[in-house]
């Protein structure tokens, strides 16, 4: 019987390798091309050398526009163009919409060094991808799409985020608008309660309780909280509470978790005692139940869905969300009279106020070294200054003439357009799931992405103004820290900053004095000082700290 | 040349040609006659060489500082480093105790309701009723985390769930289950019964099937109680698969459920609700450090194989019986 099995074992081994060897593998002929078609090393002068047009395959990881869209249709129009026009027989795979997922399935891919060829990737996720080799630097391409380098690649401080050594390793597109988020609050529930906006912290508070306690929509029931919002923290930049809190951190005068100030004041603003300060008064809130009590474990999406409801006096919420049409036609329909307009951030004790951080964004595509390796690095500058030239309105608009017309004044109009192949619907919305690849924020783009529509009750609704509003108030430059590079224990710095506030606020913990030396004391014995100082060192280098 | 059969053969070698031959033989015949039981015994051979036994080779990236351009083999080694780093680390202490508290608990309180629920499924007579209950028990293991933690929140939630909706209208304060140091163990661990006791019931229902019934007509001859059938009989007759659960569980005891506890824990529960694997996951697989990572899978793998191995030894010594 053990002589069986041990051919049957035998049999199952010849299985197993059979079933490995249908893995994909690098083809010969592939690596005959990559080297018929690699960049020249002196590819970097004034006049680029035409880079003859090769036949290349692609596989690109993006993140979608609409995270609940599906990706482009098999016959999508583009497909077809970019194999008869640019040679490259394109695959295309949407990312998981939430950053921890995204960040999941490129390191697993990157640990069995099978990178797709270009992909989207976040920051931190970048930096650690450059450490062990697997990124390619993409200065060589830079010189093959001059158009595209030019609308996309030419910030500094964008660039600053992907330079390692002074190379760069990543190609940092336009990420977010800046100053997308602020402060909002119920105009029709401050008239029912014959309130003022509030100006200081004192008021914010007085209007936050009226708000939950004196039923501001008149419905005899106790549904409504005077503040909303969700722990929206991640990363070295974002820890603690998250950029939902960050105006009454901007009231005592430390907005963020970096001070970014100067040189000399650089480091932790939680170093700052006016840092407890401002944590001591969102715990005063807590306390007085002015808070939704879900807050630690909302998501985003339910966050809205509360003031969808209409639940929420104030809060700080992103213009699109807030006013686009699709997003607020639920708050409309649940809310007729609701009405929300823009608030300063409150003015605190110090006489400081903030709407939070700026911090320049990209949206970062990593090259891999495998698809340079293959020769294919070509092929990827093509395919990306063809985004950014002849196929930026299929991009970001879908087909002209089916999905969009352009007006006299060269703006998208839907005018002729079958409403049901609208660019902007969502059984469209596939069609462009590529246009965070291309979108640059110009005129054009802003008045066909946040088009002005009319409430229920007839009021006229303008996500751009929205964001005008919040661009007015003040707001404290921190786009520094977007290249502040994660320590090796990364995981457990960011839990004992994040968990320590929260249980602050909480009343987990008591917060005084003594207990906030405390955190601080458990924070550098985790490496924040060693963090800092590297940290400052790397911002001095990039131009960002003096 | 004495050959009959009775006789011995001549040399070590011809005994041995003989002997070989019989067997290939037998071996034959046994093949034809079983063919279709080790055909399908091949699929799942098969699957565990390529996806158990083929990634051992990988585990090797424990001492090694993985590079995925060198390769598992090619990468640099660097000893107990991993391990050092996971021991030393920040939480170590609160991770495995977290980890061995969750463990236990739903071990020792879940084996135990889910013996229960089979002796009283099993026991009932009213087939109706029992099918009834066993479906609706089943019900939550098909349930996903995250569709369970939508329901927990429309019950736990402080502000619209439906237990604190009772407990605010009978004047009490919310209280906030999912978010509180003090509820949150408790409402990972009820949760996990409420989910799997149902389905953990069908390996005891079928022990219970498997008793020989003439053992209970003659306990009811003899007037033995309802209670005493299931004690003296009942009991007795499933411990030993009661054992081998409790030593397959064992062998997973730094596995405290990763998807339950990274779904349903957030910032202000860390303290009490984070576990190796969920740290792993955000050091490990957030910060690429898969050595790091496979380091810690393999402490976790060499601490279950030696708590199998000592309780299948108790076991032996004190039942008679084991797992091997």
């Amino acid at each position: 019987m053990s002589k069986s099995l041990s051919k049957f074992f035998l049999i199952a081994v010849a299985a197993a390798m059979i079933l490995t060897a249908c893995g994909p593998t690098a083809t010969p002929e592939a690596t005959e091309v990559a080297v018929e078609t690699e960049a020249p090393a002196d590819v970097v002068t004034e006049e680029p050398t035409p880079v003859p047009m090769e036949p290349a395959e692609l596989e690109i990881w993006v993140s979608g526009r609409v995270s609940e869209a599906g990706p482009p249709p098999e016959d999508w129009v583009a497909y077809q163009i970019i194999q008869d026009e640019l040679l490259i027989d394109l695959e295309l795979v949407l990312l998981p919409s939430s950053a921890g997922d995204q960040d999941t399935k490129i390191n697993t891919a990157a640990a069995s060094n099978s990178l797709p060829d270009l992909f989207f990737v976040s920051r931190d996720t970048l930096y650690d991808l450059v450490q062990v080799g697997l990124v390619a630097p993409v200065d060589d391409l830079l010189p093959l799409m001059p158009v595209r380098t030019e609308t996309h690649y030419s910030d500094p401080n964008r660039n600053a985020l992907v330079t390692f050594d002074g190379q760069m390793y990543g190609l940092p597109d336009p990420g977010q608008i800046p100053m997308t988020d602020g402060l909002v609050i119920r105009q029709d529930w401050l008239d029912a309660l014959g309130l003022q906006a509030p100006t200081t912290l004192d008021d914010f508070m007085t209007v936050a309780t009226a708000f939950t306690f004196d039923d501001p929509d008149g419905n005899g029931q106790a549904d409504t909280y005077g503040f909303c919002a969700f722990i929206d923290g991640s990363g070295l930049s974002n820890m603690g509470l998250g950029p939902r809190f960050n105006f009454i951190y901007g009231a005592y005068g430390v907005a963020g978790v970096w001070n970014l100030n100067s040189a000399d004041e650089f480091g932790l603003n939680a170093r700052d005692p006016r840092f407890m300060e401002a944590t001591q008064f969102i715990r005063s809130m807590v306390e007085a139940g002015v808070i939704d009590p879900d807050w630690p474990t909302l998501s985003k999406d339910d966050f809205r869905a509360g003031w969808k409801q209409g639940q929420c006096g104030i809060m700080s919420e992103n213009f699109a969300a807030l006013a686009n049409r699709s997003n607020y036609a639920a708050f409309d329909e649940n809310n007729p009279e609701g009405e929300w307009v823009v608030i300063p951030p409150p003015v605190g004790p110090y006489g400081d106020s903030s709407e939070g951080v700026i911090i320049q964004t990209a949206r970062i595509y990593a090259v891999s070294q495998r698809a340079i390796d293959e020769g294919k690095g070509p092929a990827i500058a093509r395919l990306l200054e063809w985004m950014a030239t002849d196929g930026y309105m299929l991009m970001a608009f879908g087909e002209e003439g089916v999905n969009f017309n352009l007006d006299n004044n060269g703006y998208i109009t839907l005018e002729g357009i079958d409403p049901e192949l609208a660019w902007n619907t969502s059984a469209m919305q596939p069609l462009t799931q590529l246009a965070n690849m291309v979108y640059i924020f110009t005129d054009v783009e802003l008045q066909a992405r946040y088009q002005s529509h009319t409430s229920l009750n007839g009021r006229t609704i303008e996500p751009l103004a929205f964001l005008a509003g919040f661009s007015e108030q003040p707001w404290t430059e921190a786009t520094g820290s977007a290249i502040i590079n994660p320590p090796a224990n990364a995981a457990d710095f960011t839990r004992f900053y994040s968990e320590n506030l929260v249980q602050f606020v909480l009343g987990q913990q008591d917060l005084n004095e003594e207990t906030w030396a405390a955190f601080l004391e458990g924070l550098d014995s985790l490496g924040a000082a060693d963090l800092e100082a590297v940290a400052k060192q790397d911002l001095i280098d990039a131009g960002f700290l003096r | 040349m004495d050959t009959s059969p009775t006789s011995p053969p001549a040399s070590a070698a011809a005994r041995w040609k003989s002997f070989g031959s019989r067997e290939r033989e037998n071996l034959r015949k046994s093949l034809r006659k079983y063919r279709w039981l080790y055909i399908m015994l091949i699929p799942p051979l098969a699957y565990f060489v390529v996806f158990q036994y083929v990634p051992l080779w990988n585990a090797q990236i424990a001492f090694k500082d993985f590079r995925p351009l060198l390769g598992v083999w090619g990468s640099p080694f660097t000893g107990f480093d991993h391990f050092i780093t996971f021991f030393h680390s920040y939480y170590f202490s609160e991770l495995i105790s977290n980890t061995l508290i969750f463990s236990f608990l739903k071990l020792f309180v879940g084996i135990p309701l889910a013996v229960i629920l089979a002796l009283a499924l099993y026991e009932t007579m009213f087939l109706r009723f029992r099918t009834i209950v066993q479906t609706i028990a089943y019900l939550p293991h098909f349930l996903s985390w995250v569709i369970m933690f939508g329901v927990l929140l429309m019950l736990l939630s402080p502000g619209e769930g439906l237990i604190n909706a009772v407990i605010k209208a009978n004047g009490g304060r919310p209280i906030a289950f999912l978010t509180s140091p003090e509820w949150f163990r408790f409402v990972v661990v009820a949760s996990d019964i409420w989910k799997e006791t149902g389905w953990s019931t069908i390996i005891y229902l079928a022990a219970l099937m498997a008793i020989d019934p003439t053992l209970y007509e003659a306990a009811a001859v003899d007037g033995a109680s309802r209670f005493h059938r299931i004690w003296y009989i009942s009991l007795p007759g499933i411990l030993p698969v009661v054992a081998v659960i409790t030593m397959l569980r064992l062998g997973h005891i730094l596995n405290a459920g990763f998807n339950q506890i990274f779904i349903l824990y957030s910032l202000p529960v860390y303290s009490v609700g984070d576990i190796i694997d969920t740290w792993v996951y955000r050091q490990g697989i957030l910060e690429f450090q898969f050595s790091l990572a496979t380091a810690v899978g393999l402490f976790k793998g060499v601490i279950g194989l030696i708590l199998v191995v000592v309780s299948n030894r108790l076991a032996r010594r004190i039942g008679g019986a084991g797992l091997y």
